[in-house]
């Protein structure tokens, strides 16, 4: 198999252990999202990764190269990979065109071909206008789209890109992710993303790996993440998600404080074992004390309103369950509670899923 | 792409697989073993000799710990200890007593023409404090001093002098006067960065402005005043050029002084000369030691010419007044004293008075053209300062880079070796390069090397810290990014990190280059007739009588000095502005949302 296979992949500083052994593969000119909350080893995956440090333990192979092992690096001139970094990393003393040339120039390439890519790779981020701009008159997505082609100019078989988007203001974030997804597209290149921003993730990438605290959570496609999710972690971490505490009743079934709840048990945990009933606020369905629902297929659950927010497209429900649980419910706008009634709630079975906690 | 594992990442062989080309590249190699070498002969060598030449006996040359024995046993030896403490300890007291106060009037105050106070007080920080010594002789020599002239001619012939500057106390004020410019630069630095925020907040929680400087203000800037205060201590310490003017004369030896009576000696007692240096290295290591625990890494304070924007404490009826005390400063270290100089190196003979057929620039002439020694000296200390600032800063910036990078394992040692000399005294350093270059198999004795080396040891620690300060403010990411791309080490360091501390490594030369152009004290035992620098020609003329020779030098090394400190800042924002941003006003193309920058 070609492309990037991380194996077994350790990183220690000191004490800390920031990666425990990670295997992911990326397979050639696929995308792949490093998503986890900060701290999660993400970076240190990315810097392992471009060769700026030595793994502990464990190995990092593109296609049949060795690129590093605990008992040696390639250096990062050598590896034929690309980084974007988070804050741009654009030379403020060369010209838009000269931090574009600059691995051309280091490759020693014949004028006209340098000329030639050059043109080529500005004209893919559209930057042919501000070439001869210095940074310092760029704006921050210009500066962004300068890092792009810098890294894009060289032909790398690698892109990493570190958070790219992090700096950028929402609307701006936006629209650059379409362009880098347009870009990869275009040009087909192995890529790992970094971010620990979920949309982003869910729009560009092929492949999503959710890590946490060093330990690869889940690696899957992204619909696999969101409608599949591994463990609650991932669940909760990958859009808005309800996630009751309880304990394993076996067979598909949790008890959540004084209620047994039935749901399709993805877990993989013993009787008694803790898991979480984990449920999207958008599937749960709200009626006042009044109404007489049908439940049938559903978790019935019962509770007071603790405070309702119009979102426009949707109301933001929190219910209020008793000892502590709360659930919360996206419902159509027309329908209203007012704080301190009370609601019954259900809970599609179908869309309840019974999770473990994180690896 | 470098040399490609055939290895199957699946067979067991992989599991201890090594990525072919891990090996450390030459270049690498050659880098780090220059800089290590370096260093040794720089820095590890002189200090070695030191120490090792203070265990032995000049006669006999055998080991012994009699040098040592003899500095406690003798009253010769230890009176001058006795005598460098008092000297340093009011050296400090003035510096701060003075100082301080300076420095918040120009910071905080309305004072009228701060900025010409900030100046003038400058401009005493890079007079060297011999020359300022040979001004005051002209001004307060017993008998021959103006000062001294001026009373007698307002009280009588038959009173005293008035003012004796061959004296502990006016070495002390030399000492004093000269030493005021690094407790203010200390402090006004200190209150220029602080946040006006911080007073301001004082004053919404209904704080006065005095409550608020006494409870806000004062405590922020204690560190650097007690840091200044230590400062000052070992300028006072170690100084050896006022001392030699203004106390060896009278007879009143101090630590630096004696160390020169010692290599003046027949047969000199160079051993008991590097033993006698242990005290006073003893003494600054500590107090270095505590201003660091002070100051944290902050250990130099850059110069600014900035002034803070933020409110000022209005003086009121006391603006007047407070500018007339603060102009007492710039009047007896730079007016008075420039003023003598200036008029006694424009007279054909000083003897002669005051006259019009007596003004002449005949000295200058005569030092720039007429004499071959005064000729080569000034050759000589352009030349070696040039060479000597720009080996150090090349040294002190790679060290900084290896060091801020950590691109080695046991990078900080580097950095500590690099440090040292900033606790060697100039008088040490120069008995160190003595001791370890006059000597089989490297006898640099009386070669331009031997100054040029020592030069640049002693302001290492600058040049290195200067560097590593620049290197703070470039991001790594800056370098990754080009080694990314396929940039080594080396190239990434020249094409990147250099070109981005540009204006900052130009300002780190003047920095290095101007204390060294006025270095007295490290040359004082490596010179030799074709090797003097325009420092020693003054130190070793004054004894002569030649009184309008040495004033025509001195105002030659002051105005090269003066005018290198005007040029440093004007040249180096040149060099910085280039990099940043080119003027847009040029042709550039029509941009689609450009940000205003």
């Amino acid at each position: 198999m070609s492309g990037i296979r991380i194996k077994n992949l350790r990183k220690s500083f000191g004490t800390y252990t920031a990666l425990h052994g990670i295997d992911l593969q990326v397979p050639n000119g696929t995308l792949l999202a490093l998503l986890g909350p900060s701290g999660c080893g993400k970076s240190t995956t990315l810097q392992l990764l471009a060769g700026f440090e030595a793994p502990t333990e464990g190995e990092i192979w593109a296609d049949d190269v060795l690129l590093s092992s605990a008992r040696g690096v390639l250096p990062p001139e050598k590896r034929g990979i690309s980084l974007v970094f988070q804050n741009y990393a654009v030379w403020p003393h060369k010209t838009v065109a000269e931090n574009v040339a600059f691995g051309l120039a280091i490759r020693r390439l014949p004028k006209a071909e340098i000329a030639e890519r050059l043109d080529r790779t500005l004209r893919t981020v559209r930057l042919e206008a501000l070439r001869d701009r210095y940074p310092s008159e760029l704006s921050g997505g210009q500066q962004q789209r300068v890092a792009l082609a810098r890294a894009l100019a060289v032909e790398p078989r690698i892109l990493l890109l570190d958070e790219p988007l992090s700096n950028l203001d929402a609307h701006l974030r936006e629209e650059m992710r379409f362009e880098i997804r347009q870009v990869h597209d275009l040009l087909g290149l192995t890529t790992v993303y970094v971010t620990h921003d979920q949309s982003e993730a869910l729009v560009t990438a092929d492949r999503i790996a959710v890590m946490k605290s060093g330990h690869l959570q889940q690696l899957g496609s992204p619909e696999d993440i969101f409608e599949r999710p591994s463990n609650a972690f991932v669940a909760t971490f990958i859009g808005a998600n309800n996630e009751l505490a309880g304990t394993s009743e076996g067979n598909g079934a949790i008890r959540v404080g004084g209620h047994v709840l039935t749901a399709p048990d993805r877990s993989g945990a013993a009787h008694g074992g803790t898991v979480s009933l984990c449920v999207r606020p958008s599937q749960v369905r709200l009626f006042g004390a009044d109404q007489a629902p049908d439940a049938e297929g559903c978790n019935v659950l019962s509770g007071t309103v603790q405070r309702s927010a119009y979102l426009g497209e949707y109301r933001d429900v929190l219910v209020d369950l008793g000892s502590g649980r709360t659930l919360r419910a996206f419902i159509p706008p027309a329908q209203s509670f007012a704080p301190g009634s009370v609601v019954t709630a259900l809970l599609p079975i179908g869309s309840c899923q019974i999770l473990g906690p994180a690896a | 792409m470098g040399v490609i594992s055939t290895d199957s990442p699946d067979s067991a062989a992989a599991a201890t697989a090594r990525p072919a080309m891990a090996r450390v590249p030459l270049a690498r190699t050659v880098v780090f073993g220059a800089v290590a070498l370096l260093l040794f002969l720089l820095v590890v060598l002189p200090f070695g000799w030191v120490l090792n030449n203070s265990f032995h006996d000049d006669i006999t040359g055998a080991w012994t710990l009699g040098n040592y024995t003899r500095i406690f046993q003798s009253v010769d030896l230890l009176e001058p200890l006795f005598n460098s403490l008092l000297l340093a300890v009011a050296t400090a007291v003035i510096a701060v007593g003075i100082g301080v106060p300076l420095a918040w009037l120009v910071s905080r105050t309305d004072l009228p023409f701060r900025r010409t106070i900030r100046v003038l007080t400058m401009t005493a920080f890079v007079t060297p404090s011999f020359i300022g010594a040979t001004g005051w002789i002209l001004l307060a020599a017993p008998n021959s001093g103006w000062l001294n002239a001026l009373w007698r001619s307002l009280a009588g012939a038959e009173a005293g002098p008035l003012l004796n500057i061959y004296s502990m106390t006016g070495a002390i004020f030399i000492c004093g006067i000269y030493t005021v410019p690094y407790s203010f630069t200390m402090v006004s630095s200190a209150l220029d960065e602080m946040a006006v925020e911080l007073e301001d907040a004082a004053a919404t929680l209904g704080s006065g402005t005095l409550r608020t400087m006494l409870s806000i203000t004062i405590p922020l800037v204690t560190p650097a005043v007690i840091a200044s205060f230590i400062l000052s201590f070992i300028q006072g310490l170690t100084l050896f050029g006022v001392p030699a003017f203004l106390l060896t004369p009278t007879g009143i030896p101090v630590v630096t002084t004696k160390l020169a009576e010692f290599y003046q000696l027949f047969p000199p007692e160079i051993y008991m000369a590097a033993a006698y240096c242990m005290p006073l290295l003893l003494v600054t290591a500590m107090l270095f030691w505590m201003r660091r625990r002070i100051l944290g890494r902050k250990q130099f304070i850059t110069i600014s010419g900035k002034s803070r924007a933020g409110r000022r404490i209005a003086l009121g009826a006391a603006r007047w007044p407070a500018f007339g005390a603060a102009l007492l400063l710039p009047l007896v270290s730079v007016f008075l004293p420039y003023a003598a100089l200036l008029l006694v190196s424009l007279t054909r003979a000083w003897g002669q008075g005051l006259s019009w057929e007596n003004l002449s620039l005949h000295w200058y002439w005569w030092a720039l053209f007429g004499n071959s020694e005064t000729h080569t000296a000034i050759v000589n200390s352009l030349l070696f300062s040039t060479f000597a600032a720009t080996l150090c800063v090349m040294l002190g910036t790679v060290v900084a880079y290896i060091v801020e990078r950590r691109m080695v394992f046991g990078a900080s040692l580097f950095g500590a070796v690099t440090t040292v000399p900033i606790i060697i005294p100039g008088i040490v350093m120069s008995v160190g390069f003595f001791a370890a270059y006059t000597r089989a198999p490297l006898n640099l004795y009386g070669t331009p090397l031997l100054l040029v080396a020592a030069f640049a040891a002693t302001f290492l620690p600058i040049a290195y810290a200067h560097g590593g300060s620049i290197l703070k403010g470039i991001g790594p990411e800056l370098e990754r990014a080009a080694r990314s791309l396929g940039a080594g080490e080396g190239r990434t360091f020249l094409s990147i990190t250099i070109p981005l501390m540009g204006g900052g490594l130009l300002s780190g030369w003047f920095l290095v280059f101007i204390p060294i152009i006025r270095e007295l004290s490290v040359a004082v035992f490596l010179i030799t007739p074709k090797t003097n620098v325009m420092t020693t020609l003054i130190y070793n003329a004054k004894d002569g009588g030649n009184y309008e020779a040495v004033c025509a030098m001195s105002v030659l090394l002051l105005l090269i000095t003066l005018a290198l400190v005007a040029a440093a800042g004007p040249l180096t924002r040149l060099t910085t502005v280039r990099r940043t941003s080119r003027k847009s006003g040029r042709k550039t193309a029509p941009a689609e949302g450009v940000l205003p920058t």
